[in-house]
C-alpha cells in the first residue's frame, strides 16, 4: 500500500513504516528508552532525507513521551523545578540547534554532520553502557551488591552560584549545571532528531546525583516540551516535518511499545541494558561505515533550500 | 521510485481509445474527457482510413506531411495514492508517404520536458579519511524530467546542429551555472557537474532516453509511452513532438500535460508551506493527542 509523504516527497509503503515504527516502539519499550535515536536512523538509511527524518521524528518522540511522561506523573516521579529547570536550557538549545539544522543545510554538510554526531555519540555512549553492564553482570555473578547512587558525595559543579532547593530529588544545588545539560539535550534533540533521554539521564544520575526514582520521569517532562517544540520550530523554519510520516511512525510506535514494555518484565536490566549497548554500537558502526566507505558517486543534487 | 505495475491494460486501452479516436473523429478519448475539451483532432479529415488517404496519396503525390499528437493524459492528478503513471503520447503523420507501418520511412523523436528549474550538484571528497561535501555548485534551467522518445537513435535522425538548437539529447540540455556561484568553476569542473546532474537524475529514473520507443502502427499513426516516476516534480510539461525523413524536419508539434497535486497531498502540502507555524501546530496536537490516547487506551487494558 503506498502513500505520497507530502513534504518528504516520495512514495513510501505504509506497511513498511508503520512496522518501522513498532520495530523501533517495541524496543524502546523493552529498554526503556525514546527510540528516537533508532528511528531517526532508520528512516534516513530507508531514503527519508535527513533533515526531514530528524524534524518528523521529534514530533513522534513527543506523541511516545506524552504517555511515557503522564505515567510517571501519576506516580509522582517528576520534579517540576528540576524539570523545569532542564526545560528552559532544553528551549535554548532546541532553538540554536533548528537554526544550526537550516544554516548546515544550506552550506551542504547537515548529513555529514549528522552522521558524525551519530558516530560520536553512539560509539561512546554505547561503549560505556557496555562496559558498564559487563561490570555489573560480573559483579552480579560474585554476589556483590551494587548501587550507582552514592547520596551525600557532591562535586564542584553544585557548589556553583544560583543554588535552587529541589524538593522531589532531595538536592540542593546551583541551577546552571541542570539549565546547560538541558541546553546541550535541547540541541541534540534538534540536530539528531531523539529526545536526548540518553544523555540526560546519565547526566542526572552521575553529575547532579538525582534519585534514580524521578529521573526518568523528570527527563521525560522535558522531553515532552522540547520535542514539541522542536517540532514547531522544524516545521515554521525548515519545513521537514512529515505529518503523515509522524502519523505512521506514532501508530506503530504506541502498539510496539507496549509489547516491548510487556516482553521487558522477563529479562534481567543488565542483561536489557548490554543488549541495548550492543544495539547502539551496531548503530554508530553503521553510520561510522557511511563516512568511511568511498561512495558509489561522489556526486549528489539537491534541490536549493531556503532560495538560496 | 518504484515502476508502477500492472498499468499494462489501462495502456492498452488508452492505446485502442486513442487509436479508435483518431479513426472515427469523435474526439472523445479519456485524456479529453478529463479536462477541458481539447479542440477536435485535426486529423479527423482523414477519418475513413485506409483508403481515402490511398487515394489522396495518388492524387497528391507531392503533398507535404505534417504531425500531429496529444497525450493519453493532459492533466494527471498527484494524490496521496500516487505511484508515478505511464503516458502514452500518440501521433499521426498527415499525407503520410509510408508505405507500411514497417518501412521506417519517417522518424519520430518525442520530448518530454518538465519545469526548468535552479539544482544543487555537491561533490563528496576523501577529508582525512572521511567523505564529506567539499564542493557545491549551483545550475539554473535544470529540467525537473526530461524523457527522450524516439523511432531510432537520434544521432541517426537528426544532425548534430539540429539537436543542438532544439535542446535534444542530453548533453544538449541547457544547464547553465547560476550567478554569483560560492566557488569559481572552471570549465572542466562545469562540464563535469553538468555529466554528473544527468547521470544521476537518470539513476533517479527522471531522465529518460528510449532509442527505438516510438512505434508505427499504421501507416501514418504512431505513439510511444513515457513513464512519469513517482518522485517527479509536479508543474506542466512541454511535448515536442518532431517528424523527420532522412535527417530533414517535415513538421513539428508540440502539446502540453500537466501534473497537479490534489486531494489530500495538494492541502496538506499546501499548509506545510503556506503556513508553516500552524502546520506546526497541528502536528505537535496531533502528537499530544495520540500520546494521550495510547495512555488512557493502554492503561485502562492493562488494570
Amino acid at each position: 500500500m503506498q502513500f505520497y509523504l507530502p513534504v518528504a516527497e516520495m512514495s513510501a509503503n505504509v506497511l513498511v513504516f508503520l512496522a518501522m515504527g513498532g520495530a523501533v516502539g517495541f524496543l524502546s519499550g523493552l529498554f526503556g528508552v525514546g527510540g528516537g535515536f533508532l528511528m531517526t536512523p532508520l528512516l534516513i538509511f530507508s531514503g527519508i532525507p535527513p533533515a526531514v527524518a530528524v524534524g518528523t521524528e521529534s514530533a513522534q518522540i513527543t506523541a511516545s513521551s506524552v504517555s511515557g511522561a503522564l505515567a510517571q506523573w501519576r506516580r509522582r516521579n517528576i520534579d517540576f523545578m528540576m524539570g523545569s529547570v532542564l526545560l528552559a536550557g532544553g528551549i535554548l538549545g532546541s532553538v540554536a540547534g533548528v537554526a544550526l539544522v537550516g544554516s548546515l543545510r544550506r552550506l551542504g554538510i547537515f548529513d555529514f554532520f549528522v552522521s558524525i554526531c551519530y558516530v560520536t555519540f553512539l560509539g561512546v555512549i554505547g561503549a560505556l553502557m557496555l562496559i558498564e553492564s559487563a561490570n555489573t553482570m560480573r559483579k552480579a555473578r560474585r554476589g556483590t551488591p551494587t548501587s550507582a547512587r552514592r547520596p551525600g558525595q557532591h562535586f564542584w559543579v553544585h557548589g556553583l552560584p544560583l543554588k535552587v532547593r529541589f524538593q522531589r530529588s532531595k538536592l540542593y544545588i546551583s541551577a546552571i549545571p541542570p539549565f546547560v545539560i538541558g541546553l546541550f539535550v535541547g540541541l541534540l534533540a534538534a540536530i539528531m532528531g531523539v529526545g536526548g533521554g540518553f544523555i540526560m539521564i546519565p547526566a542526572m544520575i552521575y553529575l547532579l546525583r538525582v534519585p534514580t526514582n524521578v529521573v526518568v520521569g523528570t527527563s521525560l517532562f522535558q522531553i515532552v516540551f522540547v520535542t514539541a517544540a522542536t517540532t514547531m520550530l522544524h516545521a515554521s523554519q525548515n519545513q521537514t516535518v512529515d505529518v503523515v510520516l509522524a502519523v505512521l511512525l506514532m501508530a506503530g510506535g504506541v502498539v510496539g511499545a507496549q509489547i516491548g514494555a510487556a516482553a521487558g518484565e522477563r529479562l534481567k536490566a543488565e542483561q536489557l541494558r548490554f543488549l541495548l549497548a550492543a544495539l547502539v554500537l551496531m548503530v554508530g558502526l553503521r553510520f561510522a561505515w557511511q563516512l568511511i566507505s568511498t561512495p558509489t558517486d561522489v556526486f549528489s543534487i539537491a534541490a536549493p533550500v531556503g532560495g538560496a | 521510485m518504484h515502476r508502477p505495475e500492472g498499468r499494462r491494460w489501462t495502456l492498452g486501452l488508452l492505446a485502442m481509445l486513442s487509436i479508435g479516436t483518431l479513426a472515427l473523429g469523435t474526439g472523445d478519448t479519456q485524456a479529453q474527457r478529463r479536462q477541458r475539451p481539447a479542440p477536435a483532432p485535426p486529423v479527423a479529415k482523414e477519418a475513413p482510413h485506409t483508403r481515402v488517404e490511398e487515394i489522396k496519396r495518388e492524387q497528391q503525390p507531392g503533398a507535404k506531411e505534417s504531425v500531429q499528437a496529444d497525450v493519453s493524459a493532459r492533466s494527471v492528478a498527484v494524490t496521496s495514492s500516487f505511484n508515478g503513471i505511464e503516458i502514452v503520447i500518440f501521433g499521426a503523420v498527415d499525407n503520410s508517404q509510408q508505405p507500411s507501418a514497417e518501412s521506417g520511412f519517417y522518424d519520430v523523436m518525442i520530448v518530454v520536458e518538465g519545469v526548468p528549474g535552479r539544482i544543487v550538484v555537491r561533490r563528496k571528497s576523501n577529508v582525512a579519511g572521511l567523505w564529506l561535501n567539499t564542493s557545491a555548485a549551483t545550475f539554473d534551467l535544470v529540467p525537473s524530467y526530461y524523457a527522450i522518445a524516439s523511432t531510432r537513435p537520434i544521432d541517426e535522425i537528426a544532425s548534430e546542429e539540429f539537436r543542438a538548437s532544439h535542446g535534444v539529447g542530453f548533453q544538449h540540455l541547457r544547464l547553465t551555472p547560476a550567478f554569483g556561484q560560492t566557488q569559481a568553476l572552471s570549465t572542466e569542473d562545469v562540464e563535469e557537474y553538468k555529466r554528473a546532474i544527468v547521470r544521476l537524475k537518470q539513476k533517479q529514473g527522471l531522465y529518460i532516453q528510449d532509442n527505438f520507443s516510438v512505434a508505427f502502427i499504421g501507416r501514418s499513426l504512431f505513439r510511444a509511452t513515457i513513464v512519469l516516476p513517482a518522485n517527479v516534480t509536479v508543474g506542466p510539461f512541454e511535448t515536442r513532438v518532431y517528424l523527420f525523413r532522412e535527417e530533414k524536419l517535415l513538421s513539428q508539434y508540440s502539446v502540453r500535460l500537466n501534473l497537479e497535486r490534489e486531494g489530500l497531498e495538494r492541502h496538506l502540502h499546501g499548509f506545510a508551506f503556506g503556513y508553516p507555524t500552524l502546520y506546526g501546530l497541528m502536528t505537535v496536537a496531533i502528537a499530544v493527542a495520540a500520546g494521550l490516547i495510547a495512555s488512557t487506551v493502554f492503561r485502562k487494558t492493562a488494570h
